[in-house]
């Protein structure tokens, strides 16, 4: 356990760290500032997470989401467990290796959207009972209001709000290892698992984005169903 | 048996095609200064990387030969021991400031934690390393706040308080101003002469000849020539085959073809070709006596 | 945004001089007591009594109010007002607006977590406040923390400005050719991700650069590392230590007894 702890951590991983960290509140200030309808604020932890381990990128979220409360937004430091699970998890579908093609990132990053819903699901239910400071708890209420129940209506909400934002985030995060140059990636303690399979082509970039814009329709879709219902 | 010795080394970075260094071989004796000159990609930071260990410690690839410093084989040494004899500043100053500290007295006394010198002796350590290098004055400062050359004396400073046996520099002076030039090339001849071995890249042709003992002109990972600093520099090999000269050297290059230039060598330094074009030049002053321009125009 | 991180304020106080470990171990006591102990007014006290006292006497409470009014204050006043808005607890409904009620146990509810988390943040500032980070990791490696954690948090502490002064300047230079922050979202996207893109590439590329230059002085060592600082340690402060201890498990007791 420590050693399979211990390589997902050489000096590279340690220098690239703070760098993503810092991607990740830069990015995710910007993005606030833009008014976009995402976060993308763990494209940094996505990227450690495949280039060096879950362990690595865990260790990612979890500093990017304390030093965020402290820097930007108190709000969001009762949350760390689950920027920790982003990191934790990207790792391991890395690690099975699905983190080497587009239509594979998109996987990836649904399933690390599931899991940020299911983690954040007892926070927000033990600590805030159920509303939080988000936007989206504004779902969230109306569908406690209507009469869900109170851990239905958190997980509907973060499986409705998530994959959107966490397959984005996936999406750019390998479209950052692509770009990187072949030689500087070699460093990394995983360097093998973003070793880009010959799929990684052009047509299935934009699948995976039709992907993205579908469920944008679709969450838009579930809103006005939600609030016009 | 020379303090620095690599036999036959050729090394190939992973994913390139053609190797970076091919069959090396060179002594470097303890306390001497050599300077490796060469136009860009001909191999001269992967020799220096080589030397310092992280080829191919660092950056695997394949490698065939062996590096010998102070007695070991870098082969059978790891990473984490070899820097502890061998101590490498490279050129891009900001790269090297480790982040990890908040003043340049905290900066330089990185390394000296991280080796686990006890607190006193560190401390004074750091001291004599900052007077040697005339950094005193920052002891307090952020190291990002510094200028560029400032910078380069911190990294130059963090390297030379670890007391490495082998200095290797790559061009460490590239952001300087002449005169922090000279006074930091002062240091490093003083080091040298204090029994510090030092390979040092450089582009500045001039500073070469007046502090190194030895020159290796590196091509397409080759050692194309190597000798004195005079010679070396001023080789029609040289010229050549695409390295730089200094503006001395050209001049009095220039000058040789049109007979212009008696001296059987080309001059490197400023001091050299004023020397040699007296012999020539009929309205030129005496040795010794003022040189102006309003003179000279006379 | 970018002076925030600097938060540490050097000045001499009792505060400043206890163990960097004493004050983390003070402000978790705190925080922890605050969520736990079973009295609706306990977070209100515990600011009231511990954290503005702590404040005036480590000197840095001008700073700690101008950290709270602009920075926890907003935050903790929007979680309020979220959860009253919509929390839908509670029988005794004092407003309507549309769907949602506003009752009194929803308000009551709501200040209290906004409470708790003022109570958190602000006892997280103190020690920020006068706490400098290299202390802290000196202390706290010295026992036993991994030296690379270190690393990580103060290079991040010192990248992170840095990175928000470029993004400061994408998003001025974005405003300056006038972007409308109203276009679609496509388009806003769009402009930024060509300024983004270097931002991101040009750190990575440094990495290699950087790992080389902390590995050739010694970052990878096997030797027991030594620190630059000596970090007093009182008994005193171990007292402290273990009193806070005891206050938080009597919080939690209470807690879980059944009443």
């Amino acid at each position: 356990m420590l050693e399979k702890i211990k390589n997902n951590f050489n000096t590279q991983t340690w220098v690239l760290i703070p760098i993503a960290i810092a991607i990740n509140i830069a990015i995710g200030q910007i993005v606030v500032l833009l008014k976009l309808p995402v976060y993308l604020d763990s494209i940094g932890t996505v990227l450690v997470a495949a280039l060096c381990g879950p362990w690595a990128g865990a260790l990612t979220g979890s500093l990017s989401n304390i030093i965020w409360g402290l820097a930007v937004d108190p709000n969001a430091l009762p949350w760390w467990p689950v920027a920790a699970m982003i990191g934790y998890m990207a790792g391991r579908m890395a690690q099975w290796g699905f983190f080497k093609e587009w239509w594979k990132v998109v996987v990836t990053g649904f399933v690390v959207a599931i899991t940020a819903a299911i983690v954040s699901t007892p926070i927000a239910v033990y600590l805030y009972g159920g509303i939080t400071a988000s936007g989206s708890s504004f779902i969230t209420a109306y569908l406690m209001q209507t009469g869900t129940g109170m851990v239905q209506a958190v997980l509907s909400t973060g499986f409705l709000v998530e994959p959107v934002d966490k397959i984005t985030t996936a999406m750019l995060a390998f479209a950052i290892v692509l770009g990187l140059p072949k030689r500087m990636v070699g460093g990394y303690p995983k360097a093998s698992q973003v070793e880009v399979s010959s799929g990684a082509n052009q047509t299935q970039l934009y699948i995976a984005i039709g992907v993205v814009v579908l469920l944008v329709l679709f969450a838009a879709f579930m809103l006005r169903n939600i609030l016009g219902g | 048996m020379a303090f620095v010795n690599l036999q036959n080394v050729t090394y190939q970075y992973p994913l390139t095609k053609t190797p970076a260094l091919q069959n090396i071989n060179l002594q470097v004796d303890e306390g001497e200064f050599v300077a490796v000159v060469g136009p860009n990609g001909a191999g001269k930071s992967t020799l220096c990387y080589a030397l310092a260990g992280f080829v191919p410690h660092f950056f695997k690839g394949e490698i065939s030969g062996t590096i010998e410093v102070a007695g070991k084989e870098s082969s059978k040494s790891t990473l984490d021991e070899w820097v502890l004899n061998v101590g490498l500043a490279f050129q891009n100053p900001f790269n090297q400031i480790s982040g990890a500290k908040y003043t340049v007295f905290e900066e330089i006394a990185f390394g000296l934690e991280n080796i686990g010198v006890p607190r006193e002796e560190m401390k004074s350590r750091v001291e004599d390393a900052m007077a040697l290098t005339g950094i005193r004055d920052l002891a307090d400062r952020s190291p990002y706040s510094l200028s560029g050359g400032q910078q380069q004396r911190v990294a130059l400073t963090s390297i030379l308080v670890m007391r490495p046996r082998l200095l290797v520099l790559d061009e460490p002076t590239s952001q300087m101003d002449p005169i922090g030039t000279r006074e930091v090339f002062g240091t490093i001849r003083k080091m040298a002469e204090d029994g510090m071995t030092v390979v040092l890249v450089e582009h500045k042709m001039e500073w070469i000849a007046q502090f190194a003992d030895r020159v290796v002109a590196l091509k397409d990972g080759s050692i194309l020539l190597e000798g004195k600093p005079g010679e070396v520099l001023t080789s029609d090999l040289l010229a050549e085959n695409g390295f730089g000269s200094s503006r001395y050297t050209s001049t009095a290059r220039e000058a040789k073809k049109r007979g212009l230039w008696r001296k059987e060598n080309l001059p490197v330094t400023l001091d050299e070709a004023v020397e040699g074009f007296a012999l020539t030049l009929p309205f030129s002053s005496p040795k010794g006596a003022p040189r102006g321009r309003g003179e000279s125009g006379k | 945004m970018h002076e925030r991180l600097s938060f540490h304020i050097k000045r001499d106080s009792v505060i400043h001089r206890l163990n960097p470990l004493t004050k983390l171990v003070l402000i978790l006591a705190l925080i922890l007591i605050a969520f736990t102990f079973p009295w609706y007014w306990a977070p209100h006290f515990l600011l009231l009594l511990a954290i503005i006292p702590l404040g005036i006497l480590g000197r840095v409470f001008p700073e700690f109010f101008k950290t709270a009014t602009r920075l926890i204050l907003p935050a903790a006043s929007f979680l309020f007002l979220m959860q009253a808005f919509f929390q839908p607890i509670g029988e005794d409904v004092i407003f309507k607006f549309y769907f949602l009620d506003i009752t009194q146990e929803s308000l009551m509810f709501a200040f209290r977590n906004a409470m708790r988390v003022f109570v958190m943040v602000s006892a997280f500032t103190l020690f920020l406040l006068t706490t400098h980070p290299s202390e802290l990791m000196s202390d706290l490696t010295r026992r036993g923390l991994p030296p690379q954690f270190a690393y990580v948090i103060i290079s991040t502490l010192q990248i992170l400005p840095q990175m928000q002064a470029k993004a400061q300047t994408i998003i001025a230079a974005q405003r300056s050719r006038g972007l409308d922050t109203e276009s679609t979202f496509l388009k806003r996207a769009g402009s930024v991700l060509p300024l983004v893109g270097p931002l991101v590439f040009g750190s990575l590329v440094e990495v290699e650069e950087r790992a080389i230059a902390i590995e050739a002085r010694g970052f990878t060592s096997k030797n027991v590392k030594t620190s630059l600082y000596e970090i007093p340690d009182p008994s005193f402060d171990k007292f402290i230590r273990w009193s806070l201890l005891g206050l938080v498990i009597l919080s939690i007791a209470a807690n879980l007894w059944p009443s």
